[in-house]
């Protein structure tokens, strides 16, 4: 018998039962819409999150934190997590040290941040300050450590603060959070005090960033709040750097790789240093890691489909036994028969797994304009604030990569085929005259 | 010239059937001989084994003794895929006609061309032929549900005939129809194997039926009584 004709007969019989094969199909279409929705979201949250990083995290900057572990000491995130178990702490006067580690080194600065919470007269924000020493901060960020309005002084008074453009104005509708020449109370609580206490003091809100976008390590940033590194020091009682930004004379892999190793070795080994390669190759393996785990979750229900196919397949190779014997006593091979069946699943789980691309690529644009769309300070409310560290803006272009097509379209068809098999080969094994005989 | 070997020949052909634990010998010691170009009957009442015997001619089943020759071919030692091969190359009218349900007419006489991997354009044209043969061109494109008795039986007939096959096995063709399509029935049979020369071999019941055959078989109980010219 022709392909083309085993192929159109497998057809006739699915064309018979039209409900049952669609709610067959429509199994198959849910596993693979699944797949391809969710790896094309994170496929596209990884190109976003790439690229602000690439943006963020200048490949000519190294960040050294105190402790060995993941990321040091828990890099823009506040500090305080991680570090491992050593008591090293990597101090405000190291920079200097630093400095003369490399002539590959340009420059160097040590960075406090702590979680406080800024109040003004109405309103409350939590969220990371960071105390940097403003002259060297903006030479290392000549093009981001730019007002948009107000001054940066070189020289601050103590009570200076600097803030991102998306603490001015978060709505970007005019409405204004915090502005210019406000005055805002920022408390800190002291959790290492007995018993821990709030301390305070009045900063004076002296400029606010150009807008910078995206989101970053070490550098500013468009939630950032910046006081002069001498305050941090003496307002959170610390000569402790939580780390420290190292600016390089040229970004080549060598020089990256030889200063790297020239900071943890002085250091012993107590700190750890990240360059913006690293931390792209961590997050590539992160997401390979979360989007096998995602891929798994969603192969669990195209299994379920699989096993209704398979259910189906029983009870129509039951049902169409009488067929089955007519087919041999007209001279069809056992191998023919087979791949009849065979047939209907591979339409079926073509079918299948055509819809559910499109409906999964559907899903992931969706899903991604929700995310997009939300905006940044969704947690405001009242006069408690959630930490503006939300999603900062960003848009998340889902990606449909030639290998999720294929491999979907090849996943829908072999989960077919695969729990196909068994009913496919009991069929073929029928003999004719008992087949003939069943009513 | 070289005799040519007999279309059907069975020497001391036994078949015993497992009815739960009880073996049934539908059987026992057949020997029969068709030549090309004859119209025979096998005649007997139910349980005499002639079915069984129709089946085996059909290469639907194996004997478990003795010899079948199917154009001198032993059925024994044919593997599924070469039964399969000899299938095609005979035309099995059942008793209860199987037409598939789903096809129309033409398309249930094209799915024998069909396996027997005929192109579309030669099967749609043979199929229509054939159906004109049986007297069924304008009602090619109904289902089976959709045509009487006769006309299912005529389509059987025209799809068994697809494949030019070396004989046509009939299962009790009048068991489904009344007495006047049956007699149009057996008109057409004695046509094609007159005009055309179709061998055909017949089971039934009925004596009269058996009348209308060149030759008479006889079975009872698994035996062949009797095997008569008529």
């Amino acid at each position: 018998m022709k392909t083309r004709d085993v192929f159109g007969y497998s057809f006739s019989a699915i064309k018979l039962r039209k409900l049952r094969a669609g709610l067959t199909i429509l199994g198959v279409v849910i596993g693979i819409a699944a797949i391809v929705a969710l790896l094309s979201i994170t496929q596209g949250l990884q190109n976003t999150i790439t690229l602000q990083l690439e943006k963020g995290l200048a490949a000519d900057t190294l960040i050294v934190t105190s402790g060995r572990g993941f990321l040091g000491g828990g890099v823009g995130m506040g500090g305080g997590f991680g570090g491992g178990d050593s008591d090293f702490r990597l101090m405000i006067n190291d920079t200097a040290t630093i400095n003369a580690l490399s002539p590959d080194i340009e420059t160097s600065v040590a960075v406090i941040q702590r979680s406080v919470q800024i109040k003004s007269a109405d309103r409350l924000v939590t969220l990371n300050i960071v105390g940097v020493d403003f002259a060297q901060y903006a030479g290392i960020y000549s093009s981001t450590f730019v007002t948009d309005n107000g001054t940066i002084s070189l020289n601050p008074e103590n009570d200076t603060v600097v803030i991102g453009k998306l603490l001015n104005d978060p709505w970007k509708n005019g409405t204004l959070l915090f502005n210019v020449n406000d005055d805002v109370k920022i408390i800190w609580t002291n959790s290492t005090a007995r018993p821990p206490k709030d301390e305070t003091y009045t900063g004076h809100i002296a400029a606010v960033l150009k807008e910078i976008g995206g989101f970053n390590i070490g550098g500013p940033s468009d939630t950032g709040v910046y006081i002069p590194i001498s305050q941090a020091q003496s307002f959170f009682g610390t000569e402790e750097s939580d780390m420290i930004i190292v600016k390089l004379k040229n970004s080549d892999n060598a020089t990256i790789t030889a200063v790297s190793r020239a900071i943890t070795r002085y250091f012993s080994y107590e700190v750890s240093v990240v360059s913006s390669s690293y931390v792209l190759g961590l997050l590539s393996s992160v997401f390979s890691i979360i989007e096998l785990f995602l891929a798994g979750i969603a192969a669990i229900s195209l299994l379920v489909a699989g096993i209704g196919i398979m259910n189906i397949m029983i009870v129509s190779l039951i049902e169409r036994t009488r067929e089955i014997g007519i087919l041999k006593a007209l001279g069809m091979k056992s191998r023919t028969v087979l791949l009849i069946f065979l047939g209907e699943s591979v339409i079926i789980g073509l079918i299948g797994a055509v819809i559910g691309i499109a409906l999964g690529w559907g899903l992931a644009n969706i899903v991604a304009i929700v995310f997009s769309g939300g905006g940044p300070f969704q947690g405001i409310g009242g006069n408690q604030a959630a930490t503006p560290i939300g999603n900062g803006g960003m848009t998340i272009t889902p990606v449909l990569t030639p290998t999720v097509l294929i491999g979907a379209l090849a996943f829908g068809i072999g989960v077919s085929v695969i729990f196909a098999l068994y009913p496919a080969w009991r069929a073929s094994k029928l003999k004719p005259v008992e087949a003939l005989r069943y009513e | 010239m070289m005799p040519m070997a007999p279309v059907v020949e069975a020497i001391d052909l036994k078949k015993t059937y497992m009815l739960g634990k009880v073996p049934v010998q539908a059987l026992r010691d057949a020997n029969l001989r068709v030549e090309s170009g004859e119209f025979l009957a096998i005649l007997g009442p139910s349980g005499s084994g002639k079915s069984t015997m129709l089946n085996l001619i059909g290469a639907l089943d194996k004997p478990t003794e003795g010899k079948l020759l199917i154009e001198g071919v032993d059925i024994s030692t044919l593997n599924d895929n070469q039964l399969a091969d000899l299938r095609r190359r005979v035309g099995f009218v059942f008793q209860f006609f199987n037409l598939i349900p789903r096809l129309t007419a033409r398309d249930n006489v094209e799915l024998s061309m069909s396996i027997a991997g005929m192109s579309r354009e030669e099967r749609r044209k043979h199929a229509e032929e054939l159906l004109e043969t049986v007297g069924l061109k304008d009602r090619m494109n109904h289902k089976p549900a959709e045509l009487s008795g006769g006309e299912q039986q005529r389509v059987a007939i025209a799809r068994a005939l697809a494949n030019s096959p070396r004989f046509l096995l009939m299962d009790e063709p009048t068991g489904n129809i009344d007495s006047k399509t049956a007699s149009e029935m057996m008109r057409l049979i004695k046509r094609l194997n007159e005009e055309k020369g179709v061998t055909i071999i017949m089971v039934t019941h009925d004596q009269r039926l058996a009348r209308e055959a060149k030759r008479i078989v006889q079975m009872f109980d698994g035996v062949i009584t009797s095997d008569v010219m008529n």
